[in-house]
């Protein structure tokens, strides 16, 4: 019966006035919104810096009539100038690695902190959640200090290490581990699992939401890291792909085709991850707000 | 959450004698790698900020030993009119952003709430941007900006039909820092915007059907339920929203350097001049735990509100 009177009142809404405009201004917003990217990937594809900029006034900028890739062989270099490959290999390679350590070590530590037994726990806890007012900008001096002093400059190490541990991360491991079932934990134990076993065989498994909240998270945060690496990478050695696109920025008359082209290459890796885990995204995002 | 109250200090010492050498040593393995890094990486910097803030640090080691000199650093950096333009300037952009960032995101927020044909597909372009590196976003923003034959004069050109001039919206000392707010603004809204849907989605259908019942129009409910409903939101996304403004840095070191005419010098990029192009770390360093007293006050005054609106 309900079922019935829903469906009869459905079409009915679905005419309304209200809607149509709202469907329409979604739609134009959108576009107003998107329309930027759209242009960054269009411009990518076009040869000449000079015309990237006059097509810019007009719809031209979202039309290419003769696409090539010239712009992505120019700057896909590995050795050289313009080794936008090597940069992108580097920041890949910085991404893999702080996520992989940072998913290992923050979710033992808020493993522990949830199901351990150590004394202390509490006090722990309370200083990881003290610690995340402390903002990246603020210690970056000192940092810069005690990482050049200890001979790390112009590595990868500096750019790894310094974030693999984090108190975000480390609480949001916790919040996410200390609301599983006891029984698991204790089912565990009269099976007579270590510690470590308990965490990698049993709450590991169980903790794929969580996984995925963090390595979005930290993902998305090791991709834009922009003021550390500048400080201290020197050589094109450990450089990131973020460092290498601002320095287009330096010369007098901008090559504006080789930094869409350049940009592009930035955002195909995250467009990817982004399309494929785009419900994962939104909700680690929601993940991230809900906080001490 | 009874697991976290802390063991009597009696017992301390049976911890081992309950669950064993191995379990114990195993723990503490375990908690380690996190507790060394914070110690090295964050917690170790952030005291030495306190003391490299009273003495005059280089960047590169002197042959003259490093000198403490007690509030000198803050004393300068109060006495400097650059700093107290660029604290200006961040409460400037902040004054901005927060309407039109926060304005934004709610409006887009609402309109995605509702069901519509391809809402997801809605919600994930409007995402788009908020996943766009910021050296992109400068990339992108730098050609919209330009002058005089730029896209986005050549909207506000149509808008106005010719009657508003082309801008000069990053060599403009009265444009610049304009210029950053709508970069800045289209680059994080979505953030903003999904925390936005999450608090809407938290408000229970019940009390729109009751005022509904009450017989409530679209724009009573909107007032009556809506608003109260999303207080916490509101907050939360103002605070999250000021601490990101005042950490303004990237999009003005790309795109102006603090210029023109320092219209656009922040506080972080203040404390990256002194400390990396003049080498002065001991001074930087004092700018740092400014920054970092600005973020607590924000931080604490939040704690505070939130508690008021009982979340």
């Amino acid at each position: 019966m309900s079922d019935l009177a829903l469906s009869v009142k459905k079409p009915a809404a679905a005419l309304n006035g209200y809607r149509f405009v709202q469907s329409i201004s979604v739609f134009i917003i959108a576009l107003v919104v998107i329309s930027p990217l759209f242009m960054l990937f269009i411009a990518s594809l076009k040869d000449d810096r000079f015309q990237i900029l006059a097509d810019m006034g007009s719809f031209r900028a979202f039309w290419v009539d003769h696409p090539t890739f010239n712009n992505f062989r120019e700057v896909g270099n590995f050795a050289g100038e313009l080794a936008f490959g090597r940069y992108l290999g580097n920041s890949l390679f910085i991404l893999f690695s702080t996520v992989s350590l940072g998913l290992i070590v923050n979710s033992m530590a808020g493993f522990i902190l949830a199901w351990g037994s150590l004394p202390g726990r509490a006090l722990i806890l309370a200083v990881v959640i003290a610690l995340y007012v402390i903002p990246q900008e603020s210690i970056i001096m000192p940092l810069l200090i005690i990482v050049s002093r200890a001979g790390l400059s112009d590595t990868f190490t500096a750019q790894i290490l310094p974030f693999v541990a984090s108190p975000l991360y480390t609480f949001l491991f916790y919040q996410f581990f200390a609301q599983l079932p006891k029984e698991l934990y204790e089912a565990a134990a009269i099976d007579g699992a270590s510690i470590f076993r308990t965490w990698w065989s049993i709450f590991i498994p169980l903790s794929l939401p969580a996984l995925a909240t963090v390595s979005i998270l930290m993902g998305i945060e090791t991709w834009n890291q922009y003021l550390w690496p500048i400080l201290i990478t020197q050589t094109d050695y450990a450089r990131p792909i973020s460092v290498a696109i601002a320095t287009f920025f330096g010369q007098d008359s901008i090559y504006w085709d080789r930094a869409m082209a350049a940009s592009v290459l930035m955002m195909i890796p995250i467009l990817l991850f982004y399309l494929v885990f785009q419900r994962w995204f939104i909700s680690s995002f929601v993940g991230s707000a809900v906080k001490g | 959450m009874s697991a976290l109250t802390t063991v009597p200090k009696q017992r301390r010492r049976s911890v081992i004698a309950r669950v064993g050498w191995s379990r114990f040593l195993q723990e503490i393995g375990m908690l380690a790698p996190a507790v060394g890094l914070m110690t090295i990486f964050l917690i170790t910097p952030f005291l030495l900020s306190f003391w490299t803030a009273m003495t005059n640090q280089p960047l590169v080691p002197r042959p003259t030993p490093v000198r403490f000199i007690g509030f000198n650093n803050f004393i300068r950096i109060l006495n400097d009119g650059l700093f107290w333009t660029s604290l200006w300037n961040v409460t400037r952009f902040t004054l901005w952003v927060l309407p039109i960032q926060c304005g934004f995101a709610f409006l887009t927020a609402l309109l995605l709430n509702r069901k519509m044909p391809f809402r997801n597909l809605y919600r994930g372009m409007f995402f788009l941007p908020a996943i766009t590196s910021m050296v992109v976003v400068c990339v992108i923003w730098g050609t919209l900006f330009q002058y005089p034959t730029g896209p986005l004069n050549h909207v506000v050109g149509v808008l106005s039909g010719g009657r508003i001039q082309p801008i000069d919206w990053l060599g403009d000392p009265n444009w610049a820092m304009l210029s950053m707010v709508l970069l800045s603004a289209w680059q994080a809204y979505g953030f903003q915007m999904i925390i936005y849907l999450a608090g809407l989605q938290g408000i229970p259908d019940e009390l729109y059907d009751a005022a509904r019942i009450d017989g409530a129009g679209r724009w009573g409910r909107f007032w009556h339920v809506t608003m109260p409903g999303l207080r916490p939101t509101h907050v939360f996304v103002l605070v999250i929203t000021t601490i990101q403004a005042f950490k303004l840095y990237t999009q003005v070191a790309i795109l102006t350097q603090g210029g023109p005419k320092s219209s656009t010098e922040t506080v972080v990029h203040y404390m990256v001049r002194s400390g990396f192009e003049e080498q002065k770390l001991g001074y930087a360093s004092a700018v740092s735990v400014i920054l970092f007293l600005i973020v607590l006050v924000i931080a604490l005054v939040q704690r505070r509100l939130m508690r008021r609106f009982d979340v």
